[in-house]
């Protein structure tokens, strides 16, 4: 829908790894100045291109504050087919490793925060394989094997959010 | 909307050298108040006689209407006539319609109560208390109000913000922003401007009638919601009640006379606030006609009588810490009367772990905070005052194939929020399209609330799958949705503001307007009129000195373009057509549009390099 460089709005270096406190102080210094209240009483085109504008600032920081979401925002802005690489989709290797994982989340016993605990760890380490992996293809101008990383970080996070919440 | 700044004719328009008059305007279901920020202090406005609660509780007699106390008064000879807690009821449909005498569904399907007065929906009559808080605050402030900001629970869904507005708008109140009750507690306690650091908030307001509990986190004005819960039928009525039935035990009357159960619920209302004070109360009943001459109770037995009350609100504290993935809080605030009870403060403060805030008046927190928002909002602060962001509190989607809901706005985004998402046909040659929008959590349908529905039609017709449809949403600062559908390959194009089918659409609320009392007597064409040379003349004004700072941003075909269209603007500004006015202006509105993005763009740069572009303020102060 915008056509707008999250990274050059920002003002912050393009790139998997990013200044995560230089983001968030743009990102509030944008909104300072930009949010619609700050416009009320301004005539109406102000208003609405204010609007566009800050959701354009909203959506460009979820986008890259967010991991899994500024990985996908970076093969994208680097041309790669998204809907071709999901097609292709993850090796049968961690696709077998991620039915294991989801399979033990399933069987847990609620009683035993341990075990759930244990099995988070594992897949936070997965997780972290897989975004290391990214990053560095990614660096690489390897964008198909960063694509395939990219998925991985995907289902993983998912995973990660899965996980019942801890038991009240 | 314009500001209803009225000039004379022909006179410069120049930036008011006073205050502007804002409200804070804390709508409850139980209770309303409204509050004023003057610069220095905050003022809850007081009636006639002291008391700055007006119940929400409207009266539709035969012959008169009456708001508040004099409401209260027809409760028990007119039942019907008196309509209290109408908030429980605003922004909900037919699916909401319940076997209550009182409730009637209008010939268009609007929920709405059956008075003598006629049928009166939910947002007449929370248009009805506004407007008797309006009044109050015009006759005290002596002055126009150029707006107002109203606090909705933090739960609020679409349909119920909307019909809020209509509320506000149908009372002549221009919306600055509706705030979230919780929030506006925080904003009283200026807890938004000392959070560098991020830090989280619960919010635990026990009013009449209801319980809230919200878990908030903030940083830098940043309000996000994380958590909501509580419970609609549970506040400090029901602790009235308790103490009642404990005294008609002790006494053993099992069958005690409406007139009676009346006065005993009253008595106990009065003992349960003494006894925030002290340790035993007593009252005098002997117009009763009971067996005793006194009723009294000890703390001690109140605590009693109501900790099973109390353990239901710590229990929903309890499971919306663990909705916000939280341990503790760094923070507690309390909302509404019944927190003023110590047990309720003691239970509060072991549940979180710490002494909860209570050094502003619980009842009046809300308001309070509305109000310091307000005067921001309109302007009577400087630039550098932090900011309020808000998030929507619950996702928003569309209906896809199977009667499953696909996001497409994540809840506790922050708005305002634009987000696209391409669908596809499921058809074999299909040509239309409906767009269902619905609001909620859940994945299917039926769990999630309807909030729209439309049609894209004039799809080519193409095999299953083929066609591009993007469907855009949109939420401005108040939460209110716009949705968008275009087919990618023709452009056909539909879109719709969300206008849940609960209430009155813009033409009604200008006819009832028109009709009301208050303004037969104005002259609407001179209002309109006044209004629309204030945003004529602001573009104008705005535009001349855009062209000044940044006119090298402009084409000299640019230039002149824009300028042929200020000089018709101007002309008709001084002509008596409102009608034309708005037209002009909209049409240079748009015609500038593109230079307004590229001076926004430019000033994103001086943004990050903390340069402030306020010069171009300056110019226009001079």
């Amino acid at each position: 829908m915008s056509a707008r460089d999250y990274f050059a709005l920002f003002q912050i270096e393009p790139g998997f790894h990013i200044d995560m406190a230089a983001l968030e102080r743009a990102y509030h210094s944008l909104l300072a100045q930009f949010h619609p209240d700050r416009f009320a009483g301004k005539p109406q085109v102000e208003q609405r291109v204010a609007a566009q504008l800050c959701a354009d600032i909203n959506s460009g920081f979820r986008t890259l504050s967010n991991e899994v979401a500024r990985a996908e925002y970076v093969l994208k802005r680097a041309g790669v087919d998204l809907a071709q690489a999901e097609r292709e989709g993850v090796g049968t290797e961690f696709l077998m490793m991620q039915i294991t994982l989801r399979e033990r989340l399933e069987g847990i016993d609620s009683g035993d925060p341990s075990q759930r605990q244990a099995l988070m760890s594992e897949v936070e380490k997965h997780y972290s394989a897989s975004r290391d992996a990214f990053a560095s293809a990614a660096e690489e101008a390897r964008f198909e094997i960063a694509a395939r990383r990219w998925q991985e970080m995907c289902y993983l996070s998912k995973l990660r959010d899965a996980a019942p919440p801890r038991a009240a | 909307m314009a500001l209803l700044q009225i000039s004379e004719p022909g006179e410069p328009t120049t930036a008011p050298e006073s205050r502007q008059i804002a409200l804070g305007i804390d709508l409850g279901t139980t209770n309303s108040l409204v509050a004023h920020f003057d610069g220095t202090d905050i003022h809850v406005l007081q009636d006639e006689t002291g008391r700055a609660a007006l119940p929400s509780v409207v009266y539709y007699g035969a012959e008169e209407t009456a708001v508040g106390f004099a409401a209260e008064a027809f409760s028990g000879s007119e039942p019907a006539n008196t309509v209290a807690s109408a908030k429980r009821l605003l922004g909900r449909g037919r699916e909401e319609f319940s076997d209550d005498p009182y409730l009637t569904l209008t010939p268009e399907g609007v929920l709405a109560f059956a008075t003598a007065a006629g049928e009166k929906t939910p947002v007449e009559v929370s248009s009805a208390i506004l407007t008797a808080l309006k009044c109050r605050a015009e006759r005290q402030l002596s002055g126009a109000i150029a707006g107002a900001v109203i606090t909705v629970p933090a739960y609020f869904d679409d349909a119920q913000r909307q019909a809020t507005r209509q509320a506000a708008a149908l009372s002549g109140i221009k919306v600055l922003r509706l705030l979230n009750e919780p929030t506006a507690a925080a904003v009283a306690y200026g807890l938004d401007a000392d959070s560098e650091e991020a830090s989280t908030l619960a919010v635990y307001d026990l009013g009449g009638g209801t319980f809230d509990i919200s878990i908030l986190r903030m940083r830098e004005g940043l309000f996000e919601v994380l958590a909501t819960g509580g419970d609609s039928a549970l506040g400090g009525d029901d602790f009235d009640r308790a103490i009642t039935d404990f005294w008609l035990t002790e006494l053993e009357l099992a069958q005690p006379s409406v007139v009676q159960r009346r006065s005993l619920l009253g008595l106990a209302r009065r003992v349960k606030e003494m006894l925030s004070a002290q340790q035993t109360a007593s009252m005098d009943c002997h117009e009763l006609g009971l067996s005793c001459e006194q009723l009294s109770l000890s703390r001690e037995s109140l605590d009693n009588l109501v900790s099973g009350l109390i353990d239901r609100t710590l229990q929903a504290c309890e499971a919306a810490l663990a909705d916000a993935r939280l341990e503790s809080v760094d923070r507690v605030v309390l909302v509404g009367g019944s927190t003023r009870m110590p047990r309720v403060r003691e239970a509060v403060a072991a549940c979180f772990g710490r002494e909860p805030l209570c050094t502003l008046d619980p009842d009046q927190v809300v308001a309070m905070g509305a109000a310091k928002q307000a005067d921001v909002l309109v302007g009577n602060r400087g630039e550098g005052e932090a900011l309020l962001l808000d998030v929507i509190p619950l996702s928003l989607g569309l209906e896809t194939y199977g009667g499953l809901v696909e996001k497409v706005i994540e809840r506790n985004s922050t708005i305002p929020v634009a987000r696209a998402q391409e669908f596809t046909t499921a058809r074999d040659g299909q040509t239309g399209l409906v767009v269902h929008v619905l609001q909620g959590e859940r994945e299917r349908v039926e769990d999630c609330r309807s909030l729209a529905r439309f049609e894209l039609t004039g799809i080519p017709p193409m095999v299953a799958g083929a066609a591009r449809i993007e469907v855009t949403f949109r939420v401005d600062a108040d939460g209110i949705l716009e949705v968008a559908a275009v087919e990618q390959l023709t452009g056909a194009r539909s879109e719709v503001v969300v206008k849940p089918a609960f209430g009155l659409d813009e033409i009604q609320i200008t006819e009832m307007l028109k009709a009301s009392y208050e303004f037969a007597t104005e002259d609407m064409t001179a209002r309109q009129l006044a209004e629309a040379r204030v945003e004529g003349e602001g573009l104008l004004a705005g535009l001349q000195s855009a062209i000044a700072q940044d006119g090298d941003l402009l084409s000299a075909d640019e230039v002149q373009q824009l300028e042929a269209g200020m000089r018709a603007l101007a002309e008709v500004l001084v002509a008596d057509d409102p009608q034309v006015i708005r037209e002009m202006t909209d049409d240079l509105g748009r015609a500038s549009e593109a230079f307004a993005a590229r001076r926004m763009d430019r000033s994103i740069q001086s943004a990050l390099t903390g340069v402030s572009l306020d010069a171009l303020e300056d110019n226009k102060a001079e």
